[in-house]
This record gives structure tokens, sequence and C-alpha cells, in this order.
């Protein structure tokens, strides 16, 4: 049985290998445990800002008294009845410029309750349904139909760049005002009363919530292959030593290292961007310089997570490996299919050491919200940092390779 | 070895190097005049590579210090005065023999046509004139050997250090390259080479003998078997030896 021979023997190197058999281990569990809690949680703390000018009176006209003012507050009724898990409810007076809070500081969602919301809804009620009773000072009373009150619905500012949140967001508004409608008519639909004004120009499908953080991957992906690999044979063929031997600093071979990868990243990226612009019409409004910017950063800093990941393999095989090791995480974690407001605090967490993270919300930022450098500081300050500190560690471990090798 | 003997290009005292409990550096004392061949010899695993990577300041010795041409390594001015060829190849497959050449070159500032004549110079000089064109992962492991060589000598280093440079080459090529390094002293460039084998031994001006990470003696290969009262350099290493095992 030769070819049990040859498989015990594979195996044997496999369990002699510690890093090997580590990987082999920890991979699928690593995988399977971050795709749980990653993708089995519901969206949770979006923040929402309400503006409720509802006075809660209602005037209609009755059959035996003529008009009667009901204090009926249902604005005040529908924001009591937001689900506190999923919005973290703020308040606001004045309708002047609250759209202009929306999509900025994590606000999804922006509520204007006009001053006669529960006037216009309640009459808009009764023209629908007809004729009701209600008790009124101790005797039952009809309503009648009056005129039509001339619509004021509550507007519903909506950040709606993130399909699965938009979906989860205007499910629970319709299962609130839904609920709120019927101690009342349930003739009345949450879109009779409801307008919804979309943050962004034209739907966000989901194929344009993902892209960015696919192009993010793929360029993690390449680049840190490319780099770990070029570094581990660098290392393992000699030329290291002869680079590191010549005049030349370590962090100039960074440098050097640096340079081409990430000339390599931006020319991959743009021809991703080409194809799925061109093959799938892939939302891109946002200026391609921002893009360039998230991109270099990013690229230096994932090149000196590819010198640490070629610092601990001792040959292409194990940089391999550690790639995976590194790459599965952040895929899982940094929102690129799943937001991150979907996920649990402890992955969120995660999520917010992951690189990807950053980038993929630059990314997203420019191409489907349109937003210039300055609305993308935070993350090109932390990708910025990143590079800082990637770069830094490179020429360390550079030197080291150098000593070690 | 040219009249200037006494000048010393290389000076290292108690060099000691450890790895975890394994000690490859055993106190090394080591003083090289300029324009000698000094041949290290010793069997796998005693330390050679260790040392050389220490003397030229790859590897940070635990304790002691390492002077080349009156600086302490490491230093950069050092670093344009000596040339080294490790035991790996150490050249990129992917590239020809003058884009590999070039290339390292221009990491000792030299300016490109002066890199290429160099090179050219040097290849004529291994006999590889005709290959400079190829790529390197198509040449013989023989021919990738000498155009390391020359990848070590773009720069005219002061000091040359070649780790095993004849390990797995046949006895025609050995002898060519020792012809070579001969040339080089001649030339006043002190040649510093780790061999495994004995045979190697006669052709330098001065050897040292390392076992264990312990020089067990240094001096010309006459001196050695006069000292060692034996007829061969191999009786002579295996005298040390004992000698040093019978402490």
């Amino acid at each position: 049985m030769k070819s049990l021979a040859v498989s015990k023997n594979v195996l044997r190197r496999i369990l002699q290998d510690r890093r090997t058999l580590f990987l082999i281990v920890l991979l699928p569990l690593l995988f399977v445990l971050l795709y749980g809690y990653s993708f089995s949680g519901t969206p949770h703390g979006l923040r929402i800002l309400v503006v409720n000018q509802d006075n809660g009176l209602a005037s209609v006209r009755t059959a035996e008294v003529g008009r009667i003012t009901l204090e009926v507050n249902l604005a005040e009724r529908f924001i009591e009845g937001l689900d506190r898990d999923l919005f973290l409810v703020e308040r606001d007076d004045k309708p002047d410029g609250a759209m202009e809070h929306l999509g900025k500081d994590g606000i999804w969602v922006v509520a204007v309750f006009p001053q006669n919301f529960s006037h216009a809804v309640l009459n808009e009620a009764v023209r629908a349904a007809g004729e009701r009773t209600i008790e009124y000072q101790g005797r039952t009373v009809r309503l009648v139909p009056t005129e039509t009150v001339e619509g004021p619905r509550a507007t519903l500012g909506l950040d709606d760049s993130n399909p699965i949140l938009r979906s989860a967001i205007l499910e629970e508004f319709r299962t609130v005002l839904t609920e709120v409608l019927a101690t009342q008519q349930r003739i009345l639909s949450a879109e009779d009363i409801l307008s919804v004004e979309p943050l962004y120009q034209g739907e966000v499908r989901t194929l344009d919530y993902t892209a960015p953080g696919i192009i993010g991957f793929a360029m993690t992906l390449i680049t840190v292959m490319l780099t770990a690999i070029s570094i581990v044979r660098e290392r393992t063929g000699g030329t290291l030593t002869r680079l590191l031997i010549a005049p030349i600093h370590p962090w100039q071979v960074t440098a050097g290292y640096t340079m081409a990868f990430a000339s390599v990243s931006l020319f991959q990226v743009g021809e991703l961007f080409l194809v799925s612009a061109w093959l799938f019409d892939i939302r891109i409004v946002g200026n391609p310089a921002a893009i360039a910017l998230t991109v270099v950063l990013f690229a230096v800093g994932l090149q000196g997570i590819a010198t640490l990941i070629s610092t601990l393999a001792r040959n292409e095989f194990q940089a391999m490996q550690f790639l995976l090791f590194l790459l599965i995480p952040s895929l899982m974690v940094s929102g690129v299919f799943w937001p991150l407001e979907v996920m649990p605090p402890g992955v969120r967490s995660l999520a917010l050491v992951s690189p990807l993270t950053y980038a993929n919300n630059a990314l997203r930022g420019v191409m489907i919200k349109g937003l210039e450098i300055p609305g993308i500081a935070l993350e090109l300050a932390v990708l910025s940092g990143f590079a800082v500190l990637m770069f830094t560690f490179s020429v360390i471990s550079m030197r080291r390779q150098g000593y070690t090798a | 070895m040219s009249s200037e003997t006494t000048e010393r290009v290389l000076e290292a005292r108690g060099l000691q190097k450890t790895f975890k409990s394994r000690q490859a550096l055993a106190g090394i004392d080591l003083s090289l005049p300029r324009a000698c061949v000094y041949g290290l010899l010793g069997p796998n695993g005693a330390g050679k590579s260790t040392l050389i990577r220490t003397l030229c300041g790859l590897l940070r010795p635990d304790s002691g210090e390492v002077h080349i041409l009156g600086w302490r390594v490491p230093n950069v001015r050092i670093q344009s005065q000596i040339g080294y060829m490790p035991q790996e190849i150490a050249l990129y497959d992917d590239l020809t023999v003058m884009q590999n050449l070039l290339f390292f070159g221009e990491l000792y500032d030299l300016p490109r046509s002066q890199a290429r004549e160099r090179a050219r110079d040097l290849l004529d000089f291994v006999r590889l004139a005709d290959r400079e064109k190829e790529r390197v992962g198509a040449l013989s492991g023989g021919m990738k050997r000498r155009v390391s060589l020359v990848a070590s000598l773009l720069h005219k280093p002061r000091l040359l250090f070649l780790d095993e440079p004849t390990a797995g080459i046949d006895p025609r090529l050995r002898r060519t390259l020792w012809e070579h390094f001969a040339r080089l002293a001649e030339e006043d460039t002190t040649v510093f080479v780790t061999t495994h084998l004995i045979e190697d031994a006669v052709h330098c001006h001065l050897i040292g003998f390392l076992s264990r990470g312990s020089l067990l003696a240094q001096g010309s290969p006459d001196e050695l078997l006069t000292r060692t009262d034996q007829s061969d350099l191999e009786s002579a290493f295996i005298a040390l030896q004992e000698k040093e095992e019978g402490r």
C-alpha cells in the first residue's frame, strides 16, 4: 500500500508542523464561530431623530353634538411604540434642519410629525371607514366623515445606503403604525400616513452595498498574498540577505515594497471598478480621488500585515495559511455582507480593530453616498494610523528578518 | 598576499552566540590581514554560517565585538566595503543575469553604465560573458553560483565573505573558483571563505578550524601541520578536535 505510505507521510509532516496543525484546527472553528455570531444578529441601536410637533388634538364632527375635540396623541403613541432595542430614540423640537442630520453621526432615520398629525389621521380614518361610534363625556356619539384634511403625513427621512437596515426600519415603522392605527381604524395603512424620503437618489441594491467591501476584500487578498509570498521567497532564496547587507536601510526596502504593491493595488482596484461599473452597473457616485486615497492608505497598511505574515511563516505554504487566518475573520466581521449594526457587541468590537471595516466604510461612503474626503475623514484617519503603524512595524520586522534569516 | 599584510581588515573579539540552549559561537577571536584568502573550515553545524553572518553584521552576537576596516559592526559605512555571497544562490530566478546584476549595482549606488561595464567584466572573469541575457532560473547550479559571486563583487568590496561557495559543485568549477579568489586577493580584496571541504584549505593563505562554535586553531596550512605534527590537514583537524574533546 504505497498510497497509504504517502498519505501517512503527508499527515505525519502536518502533525509535526505545529503552526500548520494549529491553523488546521483553529481555522474552521474561527470560521464557523464568526459566521454564526456575525450573521445571526438582528439590527439594534440605530439612532433615530424624532421631531414631534403633533399637538395631540383631533377635531372631529359628530352626528349628535357637532364638532368636538379629542385628545388622541397618535404621534406620541407611535413614538412610544417603537422598538427600543432597534432604535435609540432622540428628540428634537425644531423641524427646520432636522433632515440635515440624516446620514450623519449615525442617524439612520429622521421622523417629523406635523402639528395636526393626530387630527389628520383621525379624520382620514373616519372618512375612509364611514361612521363610527365612540364614548364621549359619558355618552355614545357617532363620528361622521368630514372634508378631506390636506394630507399632512409623517415624513420619514431614511438613510437608505444599507438595504438590510432600510428593510428593518421600514418594517418596524409599518408594524408600529399599524398597531397605533388599529386603535382607530384598520382601514388606514402605514403607507397612507407615511411619506418616505430616501436620502440617496436611486435605489441602493444589495450588490451596490456589498461591492465596496468585496473590492476591499479582493485588495486585501491579493496585496497581502503577493507581498507576503514575495518576502518569504526573498528570505528563503537568500536575496533578502543580499538586500540587507547592501548599503540600503530596511525602511528603504520596505518603502520599495510598499510603492510596488500599492501601485499593484491601485491598478487592481481600477480594474475591479471598471468591470463592476461596466457589467453590473455598480453604484459609484463619489470622487475617484477619495477612492484612490483610501486604496493607497489601505494598501500601505496591508503591506505591513504581509510583512508580519512573512515574519511568522517559514515558507510560502505557511504564509498562505496565515493569510487565510487573517482574511476570513476580517471578511466576516468588517460589515462587508452584514451590517455592523446587526452584529453582537463582541463581534462588533472585533470589527473596530479590523482595517477592512474602515476601508469598507470609506469606500461605501464615497461610492454609495457620494461623500467627499472630509466626509470619510474618520476612516481616512484610522487608515492613516494603520498605515503608519504597519509601515513602522514592517521596517522593524525587515531589520529583524535580516538578523534572523 | 600583498606586502601590507600587517594592516588588519577584520578584528573580532570574544564572539558568543547562543540559539535557545545551543551555543553556536563560544568566544571567537579572529584577526584578518589585508589581501589574503582566509578559509574557515569545519564540519556542517560547526557554526561557520553563524560566524560569517555575525562578522558581516547580519546577526547580533550575544557578546563580543567585530571591527571591519576600523569601524565597529554594524555600521552603514562598512556595508559598501564588504561583499557577501550567501550559501543560497540569492538571485532572482525570473530576471536575466544582467537585470539581477544591474539591480544589485543600483543598491551600491553604481551608475547604470558603470554597473553594466563592471558586470560584463566580471561575467567575463567567471566565463559567463555570453549568458548575460539569460534568465537566472535557466542556468545550471554552477553558473548560478558564479553569477552570485559576480553580484557580490560588483561594487569592488575590500572584504568579501563567501559562505560555502564550493559546496555541491564539481571539482573543475571548484578549482576555477579558487583561482578567482586568489586573483581577487592579488587585487587587494580580502577573501573570507567558509567550507566544509578539507581539500579547499590548500588554496588559502590562512585557515581556521572551527568545531562546535570554537576556533580550534588558526594559521597558515604549513604552520598548522607543524603545530599538530601531522602530514595532512585532515589529520591535523582531527588531532585538534580530539585534543579539544579531551579537555
